[in-house]
């Protein structure tokens, strides 16, 4: 990555950042403090994006440094238990076709080879080890164990929100169980 | 007592008042301020039998610390040691700016039977552009961020340097109308003095480093304040220009550690005795000035000849740079608004009272100068998109020859 910096006089100072495919995002540091962030695209204008004050910018930028928060994405969504075993989290949205459903009805186990160890309720505990007569609900997070195939399977069919993509889902069902 | 307070608050509600409307048509203050001081003077207003603002001597005063605070800024942006560096092209295109615009200047002024420091004095007013207003527009339209505010910018900073300079040879041959001996005399005394400024600006960097070293806001303002105000009128005393020891008081603290305080904590001073400066040169003139027309014919010839230098200057200019034409173009039409600095030259002619034409005509067509030249400048800046296309259009068979 190349930063060109120049001096603009009675302004402040100037920041080139090359961000491929040549466009570079252009930052001003005025000398009053305020930041003005451009994006520009080879020879065209520049367009600005936003304009933070000192201390916004200050804080902005510790946000993208990662000081606050440092994202660790296997951490957060899946737990890896081998090469090929994966504890997943899947979250069940509003129009899910697997929602208001028991478990023995969507029969993920069969179905895909993954099984639904627990189910994360909204403001409620933890439903470990759930019933085959448990009810998903639009909002639970369910969580998963199994193949790493299968625990993509489950995802689609959380995800899938019409019975034709559960239907498509199923024709490809066998698969993902002779994998597991 | 209490007229003067009145008088001040009725002052800076009229300032406002101008900045409001300038802000609320998208222009730059300059002229507003300018025009806001011209109606409020005895010349308008009092004609009127309305209440008009006397030139009051704090007025003056205030404005006189407009223009020290509007120089001391100008040399706080010139650190010796970054100017050296990006002295190249600033130098190129500033020199190839200073070539044809000052002689225009000049050149003018001869032809309407001036005398050569006459002359002199207007190549003075049409050469430098307006820094302040040039540098506000280039942020409002986001140019800042594009590659013509380099050359913009540069070219600024040269001409900022070259006026320095200026102003001191000038403000010493002014003061003193006697014979040539006398007049060497002085220029040696303000180049003496200046050059003790340049030195201690170049080796005292530590100096004025623990100058300002203290722990309250209050004390570091008010030191700040006192040493430039204080070396200003030192310096006008012994016949010097105040503005240029200003300016190199500015530069003094340039390279220190406390630049970026400096500029937050003063720049609210600079901003309200600037704005007097500006309201003061209106309150002095009179707009009958404008029904001359003599005045009129000089005013009328400085714009249709200066704009065009301008274009042309920051054109190539750009070219130095290496940028494309459309650019360039930018550049060109960015340079042509003259603003503060113009205003500076003329208030100093105007209180030498050497001649009539340099302490009526010449303050007059200034004025009218700038109000024509911020307010034209700053519409060719809205508008380059429409004179671009003058460039652009014609782009499309250069690439096939390429």
């Amino acid at each position: 990555m190349t930063v060109y910096e120049s001096d603009l006089p009675g302004v402040g100072k100037k920041f080139e950042i090359e961000l491929g495919d040549d466009e570079r995002l252009v930052v001003v540091i005025h000398n009053t403090g305020k930041r003005e962030v451009f994006r520009r695209t080879g020879d065209e204008d520049s367009v600005k994006l936003f304009e933070l004050t000192d201390q916004l910018s200050r804080q902005v930028g510790s946000i993208l440094e990662g000081a606050y928060f440092q994202p660790v994405t296997t951490q957060e969504t899946e737990t890896m238990l081998d090469e090929n075993t994966l504890l997943e989290w899947v979250k069940v949205v509003d129009g899910s076709d697997v929602a208001g459903r028991t478990l023995e009805d969507v029969d993920f186990r069969n179905r895909t080879g993954a099984t639904v160890v627990a189910i994360q309720r909204e403001d409620e505990e933890t439903e470990s080890n759930p019933g085959p007569e448990t009810r998903i609900r639009a909002g639970d997070t369910l969580i998963v164990l199994g193949a790493r195939d299968a625990c993509q399977t489950v995802e689609s069919m959380v995800s899938a929100t019409d019975e034709a993509d559960l239907e498509t889902l199923e024709e490809r069902d066998p698969d993902s169980r002779d994998d597991a | 007592m209490a007229a003067l307070l009145l008088e001040a608050g009725a002052m800076f509600a009229v300032i406002a008042l101008a900045a409001s409307v300038a802000q609320r048509v998208g222009q730059s203050v300059i002229p507003f301020y300018v025009v806001a001081g011209m109606l409020v003077s005895p010349a308008v207003a009092g004609r009127f039998d309305l209440p008009a603002l006397q030139n009051q001597e704090f007025i003056e005063l205030l404005a006189e610390l407009g223009i020290v605070f509007l120089l001391f800024f100008l040399g706080l942006e010139f650190s010796l040691d970054r100017l050296l560096e990006s002295s190249g092209e600033i130098g190129k295109a500033g020199t190839l700016d200073l070539l044809i615009n000052f002689p225009v200047g000049v050149v003018v002024g001869l032809a309407l039977g001036w005398s050569v420091l006459e002359a002199f004095v207007l190549a003075g007013i049409v050469y430098i552009s307006s820094s302040a207003v040039i540098t506000k527009s280039l942020i409002d339209l986001g140019w800042i961020a594009n590659d013509e505010a380099q050359p913009m910018l540069g070219t600024l900073v040269y001409e900022d340097l070259f006026i320095a300079f200026y102003l001191a040879v000038l403000s010493a041959v002014l003061i003193d109308s006697g014979d040539f001996v006398d007049i060497l005399l002085d220029v040696a005394v303000a180049m003496g003095f200046l050059l003790v400024l340049v030195a201690a600006v170049y080796l005292g960097t530590e100096y004025f480093e623990a100058y300002l070293d203290v722990d309250t806001e209050e004390l570091f303002v008010i030191r700040a304040v006192a040493v430039t105000v204080l070396v200003a009128g030192v310096a006008l005393a012994i016949g010097v220009s105040e503005a240029v020891a200003a300016f190199f008081i500015g530069m003094g603290f340039s390279s220190t550690d406390h630049l970026h305080d400096l500029e937050r904590r003063l720049i609210p001073l600079r901003d309200v005795f600037a704005a007097v400066f500006f309201f003061w040169i209106g309150l002095n003139t009179d707009p009958a000035v404008f029904g001359d027309l003599a005045v009129v014919a000089v005013l009328a010839a400085l714009v249709v000849v200066t704009t065009p230098t301008k274009v042309v200057s920051g054109f190539f200019g750009g070219r130095i740079y290496g940028l494309d034409d459309r650019r360039n173009l930018r550049v060109g039409l960015g340079m042509v608004t003259r603003g503060e600095f113009s205003l500076i030259i003329s208030s100093l002619a105007a209180g030498a009272e050497g001649s009539v034409v340099l302490s009526e005509t010449i303050p007059a067509v200034a004025v009218g100068y700038v109000l024509v030249m911020s307010i034209l400048g700053t519409v060719l800046m809205q508008y380059a998109g429409s004179f671009e296309r003058f460039v652009v259009d014609r782009e499309p068979s250069e690439p096939t020859a390429d």
